[in-house]
């Protein structure tokens, strides 16, 4: 049985419009319409244990809508996902306490309080030994060079120092599963790829599996052998990073942001 | 018996929010002087006007005498800190951006997370605010100065210590509710900012609920507001039965409960179709 398994997921949203112009305008004070929004449409995929999967779209694709999916956060109107044996959003609780997420716009220390006492703080959430928990710490502050950073509010650190200690706090309970959404959004090139050399060395060294949705193909091509396309709520591609690129480059020496573009015009995935 | 094995960890994750929170809010030590300033400026206001109906007063037959009534005041103004007229500003920025999302991806009843944070934040906030102005209140001259507490009946301190600590859980479990009922809904403060402003009528605030007309006094005793001040402020200024505090902290107690339960069946029902917003 894989790790992660999702079975035909399916979730729509409900959009209120307005319509537009002077009259329609105070008409839709009193009528508005809804439209139906399929945000995933029967999606599909597996991960096994220890893999490290890039989940990519253009924007509005419905990758985040997975990741909550996944993380337990949304309820699917239909499908089945079954994560290491749990329905993420029935045992929410006890599923959320052995994932680990990071999203890369939101953030989950505590914004007025040392970085430290965030940590005590989800060592008490996630119930961590104490002495694990040091270990732990001590581990993850070495390798992501969070020594200095410690004692800082999280209000005071630069993007850069805070998505490194968003790193550490969602691996402080050793999961077995990390999300990423977007990690390395906003992030200047040395950050970005200390992220990357810390995340590729976690995977090998413990294991865990990592679901990376980013739009730095950049990431994608340091990390995942295996990248996962979708686009307009369908799962396009899932399959090796290498085929992909081969498959779609019209010519030698092209950038792997010019091939992906090609991919998504050759798919029609354009913003809508 | 798996829901005894979670119920340690999950009082202790709560402890732990509770005491970030309250160190927190400690911190804003001008925030605080400021919320005292406040609370004496109504306290003395408020003084002068009963001050003045009770002196001119034709009949003076109310249930309260006037030195009662200043305590009453003061004690309100201390006790005000747990009471909040808003949703915690933190939580309500969660709900509207989608923060949610982050706070369910802890292993944690989202209730409870939230019930310790907000009772952290207000126990922080109370105790600065509550400290300075009971020290200005019994520094007052006379006329102005907070009383001692009724001294006929001394287990009625005790009860009145108790009853504070319930108001607390009290302020806090509505707070919730509305909380939970404001989850999922995008149109704005107006019906919460309503339901608060009932709730701080009828607790006592504006007017000491004895004060009010007679017929109404069972009403207003068992209703769950009168719980938030006005019945631990009655045990003080011994305006209640020795037997009425015992009562009235069953009250408050039994509406602390409802509310909870009600918050958490809401917030329950809400979760299930939540939509986190932004992406």
């Amino acid at each position: 049985m894989p790790q992660i398994q999702l079975t035909g997921i399916q979730k729509r949203f409900t959009v209120y419009e307005r319509p537009e112009g002077k009259w329609p305008l105070l008409r839709g004070a009193f009528i508005r319409h809804a439209r139906q929004v399929q945000a995933l449409d029967s999606v599909s995929f597996s991960v096994e244990e220890g893999e490290m999967v890039g989940y990519i779209g253009p924007n509005g694709a419905g990758k985040s809508t997975t990741v909550k999916i996944m993380s337990g956060i949304l309820t699917p109107d239909a499908g089945k996902c079954v994560i290491m044996g749990r329905v993420p959003w029935r045992q929410r609780v006890d599923h959320v306490s052995r994932i680990g997420v990071v999203f890369g716009q939101r953030s989950q220390l505590w914004w007025d309080v040392p970085v430290n006492d965030s940590f005590d703080l989800l060592r008490d959430i996630y119930d961590i030994r104490p002495a694990s928990y040091a270990v732990r710490r001590d581990e993850l502050c070495a390798a992501l060079d969070l020594g200095g950073l410690l004692k800082t509010p999280a209000r005071q650190l630069s993007l850069g120092q805070r998505m490194r200690c968003e790193l550490a706090a969602a691996l402080l309970h050793s999961p077995r599963i990390l999300f990423l959404d977007e990690p390395t959004i906003g992030l200047d090139s040395v950050s970005k790829l200390a992220l990357r050399a810390f995340l590729k060395e976690e995977n090998q060294k413990s294991g865990v599996t990592v679901l990376l949705t980013t739009h730095d193909m950049d990431d994608i091509q340091a990390l995942c052998r295996r990248v996962m396309v979708i686009g307009r709520g369908r799962l396009l591609y899932d399959g090796g990073l290498a085929v992909m690129l081969e498959c779609y480059a019209a010519r030698e020496g092209q950038d792997i942001d010019e091939i992906i573009a090609e991919m998504y015009r050759d798919m029609e995935l354009g913003e809508e | 018996m798996r829901r005894s094995l979670k119920f340690r960890p999950l009082l202790k994750a709560c402890f732990s929010l509770f005491r970030i929170e309250t160190a927190e809010s400690l911190q804003y030590r001008a925030a605080a002087i400021a919320g005292a300033s406040i609370g004496i400026f109504w306290g003395l206001i408020e003084i002068t006007v009963y001050t003045v109906f009770f002196l001119f007063a034709d009949r003076n037959e109310a249930a309260l005498s006037l030195p009662q009534v200043v305590s009453y005041c003061w004690l309100h103004q201390c006790l005000f800190g747990f009471f909040s007229m808003n949703i915690d500003s933190e939580i309500l920025a969660k709900i509207n951006n989608g923060d949610v999302g982050v706070e369910l991806c802890r292993p944690l009843d989202l209730y409870f997370h939230w019930f310790s944070k907000t009772a952290g934040k207000r126990i922080g906030r109370f105790w600065w605010r509550g400290i300075i102005t009971a020290a200005v209140a019994l520094l007052m001259p006379a006329g102005y100065r907070l009383g001692a507490p009724d001294s006929s009946w001394v287990p009625g301190f005790c009860l009145f210590l108790i009853s504070i600590g319930a108001a607390f859980l009290l302020c806090t479990s509505f707070g919730m509710l509305i909380t939970a009922i404001r989850m999922g809904i995008t149109w704005g403060e107006g019906p919460a900012n309503m339901l608060f402003l009932l709730s701080l009528v009828l607790s006592g605030a504006y007017l000491p609920l004895q004060l009010w007309p007679d017929a109404w006094q069972g009403f207003l005793f068992f209703q769950p507001f009168a719980g938030n001040f006005d019945l631990p402020i009655r045990m003080y200024v011994g305006s209640l039965s020795p037997g009425g505090g015992a009562a009235a902290i069953g009250i408050q107690l039994t509406w602390t409960a409802v509310f909870i339960a009600s918050g958490r069946v809401i917030m329950k029902r809400k979760l299930r179709n939540i939509i986190v917003q932004g992406g």
